[in-house]
């Protein structure tokens, strides 16, 4: 696939925050031509930027998707979302794509199929099962398999790519961060000793690009990281200085424990359990799914004498899996077979980061911004105390 | 009988998301109450038209608008796309219909001219879908600047942002061709206008925006006022922003939360607290009783109420085409200056050829 000329790139699940930046990068960068592709109109609000020839294809409608596909070399897949999303689209778009006589299908996977607490010595040689913790996590293994299966059939070649934890301009990692430390919510499990296996967006869709130039990678995987091993604190502690917090001041939990709550919960909303419930008449079940309830926490009884308190934060099952992770998954693949080193350092990746939670409204008080020549003006804050 | 007590005829020319979403249920509330009647709709989508026609049965679908002066109709509601509203609203004028035009009132200033120009010869009401002046929350706003509640008023910060919902159905709304420009024309009209009802003209603006080749989904205004403060306007149609208005006083501060029509924040300075007002209907009749403030639907109904009454001459038009013009020149001046956006998070290659596509 190593090519001359401007290779066309299909970008599904364009809006997205890891498609809408690999749309800019690719245009932009001037990679790529670049088509993206969104499920309703008004997911093209963002792609809108750009005078593209955007396209509406929803990720289960085969053929939408073939007509959006058709003329281009690559389609990426990006599409996020639950289980049902995550491995029912895939089907459609490898199949439009075959249809379309699209040349490599790149799916983005994650690092997350090795799980959250990878073991050392992982790498894309490692065994994955879907008896994982995280739904999640199962979800993204079967549609890696899925997509073996969908390519045995096909002639489209696949290329997966398993980033660890994405951040950047609109990333969930970072905004999720910055409100919990806003909201008093923060927290780090293991004093934030864990490792972060990071990857900043632009080194992903350096890596993606690479992907699609590349020759003889087909039916690959390929895990994409930072340079530099980071702990969480380490990957916390930028963003809460720049938004005046000190990392010790946020609350250090206990990792994840499964109440018997949880687990009967787990239970009762399990596909078997559901399909049984079904069989009974509607008021029946709610009979039985209030009294299988009856023991979850109510709400504490409030008197005039108690002085509101912020409540300490408890740690997800994820977060507690993510922090407690002693392991740097390597790149050494995708350097050895793509070319791939990072474009952007971790600390460089954390500044152009920050500088986006200003652009956008979030109360930074230390950007190192004035990035691209302009430095941010000061926004009006209520002075009701002055 | 005597004609002015008749319902108002109306005709719904654009039966999409705007006329679903709240055009149908306020005219159905009005038109129980006796107030109007709907009796035509147009839309060139037959499916947006039939929708709509199970909502308003007893009204005729206009196959085009050379039919509207067979309408019966006396009032136009045009909620079309923003790219028809100047030929839509001429047509219906001319058509000897009084119109109220959804905001945008046109894409530019020299279609806004036109069709108030055409107003004025036909002699019809021209008025502009500006809603957000009819909320009680901004009027208060208003009287508590004009009364200098707030003392000498030194700055102010308008933010406007959330991931975009709006259930449009055609790209073109998208594209540079078919809508003009981005979140300035959409929410932009609404801020500006509210502005410059409160304040008056600007004398110093400066504008930049995101757009790099297409329209822009961010955009911000810096804006000094002969009064002798400034601001900033801040709009997103791709992050959610801190929704708010925020006006700073020597006194106090006043602060606004978008679309909450019926409610203000007010602050002192030297105050410990601030107030977090709901707003009451001033009557001096029943002090003991008074009536919660409009909130957003209902001022929804009190501008169609304006506007039907305007038509029957029994009140002033609160918001007529010369009052949306000037937003729109306001707009139409930010776009012939925009300069680009700060993005920090671009590459400097990326940067400069994002710099070269904004100033297309």
């Amino acid at each position: 696939m190593r090519c001359e000329y401007m290779l066309r790139v299909a970008v599904l699940g364009a809006n997205g925050f890891i498609g809408s930046r690999t749309v800019e990068m690719l245009h932009l960068g001037g990679l790529a031509e670049v088509r993206p592709v969104v499920r309703s109109v008004a997911r093209l609000a963002r792609l809108a930027r750009f005078d593209l020839d955007c396209r509406i294809a929803d990720g289960f409608d085969q053929t939408a998707l073939s007509a959006a596909f058709r003329g281009c070399d690559v389609v990426v897949h990006a599409i996020a979302g639950d289980s049902r999303t995550i491995v029912g689209t895939l089907a459609p778009a490898y199949r439009a794509a075959q249809e379309a006589g699209v040349q490599r299908f790149i799916y983005l996977s994650t690092a997350s199929v090795h799980g959250q607490m990878p073991a050392p010595g992982t790498d894309e040689r490692s065994l994955l099962h879907d008896r994982q913790p995280l739904p999640y996590s199962n979800a993204k293994v079967r549609a890696e398999r899925t997509l073996h299966r969908l390519r045995c059939q096909g002639s489209v070649e696949l290329v997966l790519l398993r980033p660890g934890i994405v951040f950047g301009p609109r990333s969930f990692w970072v905004t999720s961060f910055v409100e919990a430390l806003l909201s008093g919510q923060a927290y780090v499990v293991n004093d934030g000793r864990g490792i972060c296996n990071s990857t900043y967006v632009d080194n992903l869709i350096h890596a993606l690009y690479l992907a699609m130039k590349t020759p003889g990678i087909d039916r690959e995987a390929f895990l994409v990281g930072d340079k530099e091993r980071v702990t969480w604190a380490e990957f916390y502690q930028p963003f809460a200085e720049a938004f005046g917090y000190d990392l010790s001041a946020l609350h250090s939990v206990p990792p994840y424990m499964l109440t018997w709550q949880d687990r009967l919960e787990a239970i009762c909303t399990s596909h078997p359990v559901q399909t049984l419930l079904s069989l009974f008449p509607r008021k029946a079940r709610r009979i039985l799914w209030a009294a299988l309830m009856a023991g979850k926490d109510s709400p504490p009884v409030s008197s005039p004498w108690e002085v509101p308190e912020v409540p300490v934060p408890r740690a997800t099952l994820e977060m507690s899996l993510l922090h407690q992770c002693g392991y740097k998954l390597p790149s050494d693949k995708a350097k050895k077979r793509l070319g791939y080193e990072p474009i952007v350092s971790f600390a460089e990746g954390c500044r152009r980061t920050i500088a986006w939670l200003a652009f956008v409204g979030y109360p930074v008080v230390r950007s190192s911004s004035g990035l691209n020549g302009r430095p941010f003006p000061t926004a009006v804050q209520e002075t009701a105390h002055d | 009988m005597r004609t002015d007590l008749q319902p108002v005829k109306i005709v719904l020319v654009g039966c999409g998301a705007v006329s679903t979403l709240y055009y149908a249920p306020a005219l159905q509330v009005l038109q129980r109450s006796g107030t109007l009647q709907v009796v035509a709709l147009f839309d060139p989508s037959p499916e947006s038209v039939t929708r709509l026609n199970r909502v308003f049965p007893q009204a005729i679908c206009l196959q085009n608008l050379d039919q509207l002066s067979h309408s019966g109709a006396e009032l136009a509601i045009i909620a079309s796309p923003p790219r028809y509203h100047a030929e839509q609203t001429i047509r219906a004028l001319e058509a000897g219909l009084a119109v109220l035009c959804e905001k945008p009132m046109a894409l530019t200033v020299a279609e806004g001219r036109a069709m108030i120009a055409t107003a004025e010869s036909a002699s019809r009401v021209l008025a502009v879908g500006l809603l957000r002046r009819f909320f009680p929350a901004t009027r208060t706003i208003r009287d508590i600047l004009a009364h200098g509640l707030l003392g000498d008023v030194m700055a102010f910060s308008f933010c406007e942002g959330s991931d975009f919902r709006w259930p449009v159905v055609s790209p073109d709304f998208f594209r540079k061709g078919g809508s003009h420009g981005g979140i300035l024309l959409d929410i932009g009209v609404h801020v500006l206008d509210l502005m410059l009802w409160w304040w008056g003209q600007p004398d110093e603006i400066v504008y930049e925006d995101d757009a790099m080749g297409g329209i822009e989904a961010n955009c911000r205004l810096w804006l000094r006022f002969p009064q002798g403060f400034q601001g900033e306007v801040r709009l997103s149609r791709e992050w959610s922003l801190p929704n708010q208005y925020l006006i700073q006083g020597t006194r106090g501060w006043v602060r606004w939360e978008v679309n909450e029509a019926d409610k203000v924040q007010i602050g002192f300075a030297g105050s410990r607290y601030r107030l977090n007002a709901e707003l009451y209907e001033d009557d001096d009749k029943r002090p003991a009783f008074p009536r919660p403030a409009a909130n957003f639907h209902r001022s929804f109904l009190d501008q169609l109420r304006n506007v039907v009454a305007a038509v029957r001459g029994h009140e002033p038009l609160f918001v007529s085409g010369v009052d949306g013009l000037q937003s729109l020149a306001l707009i139409e001046h930010c776009y012939r200056h925009r300069t680009f956006m700060s993005m920090p998070w671009l590459s400097d290659r990326e940067y400069q050829r994002a710099g070269q596509l904004n100033a297309l």
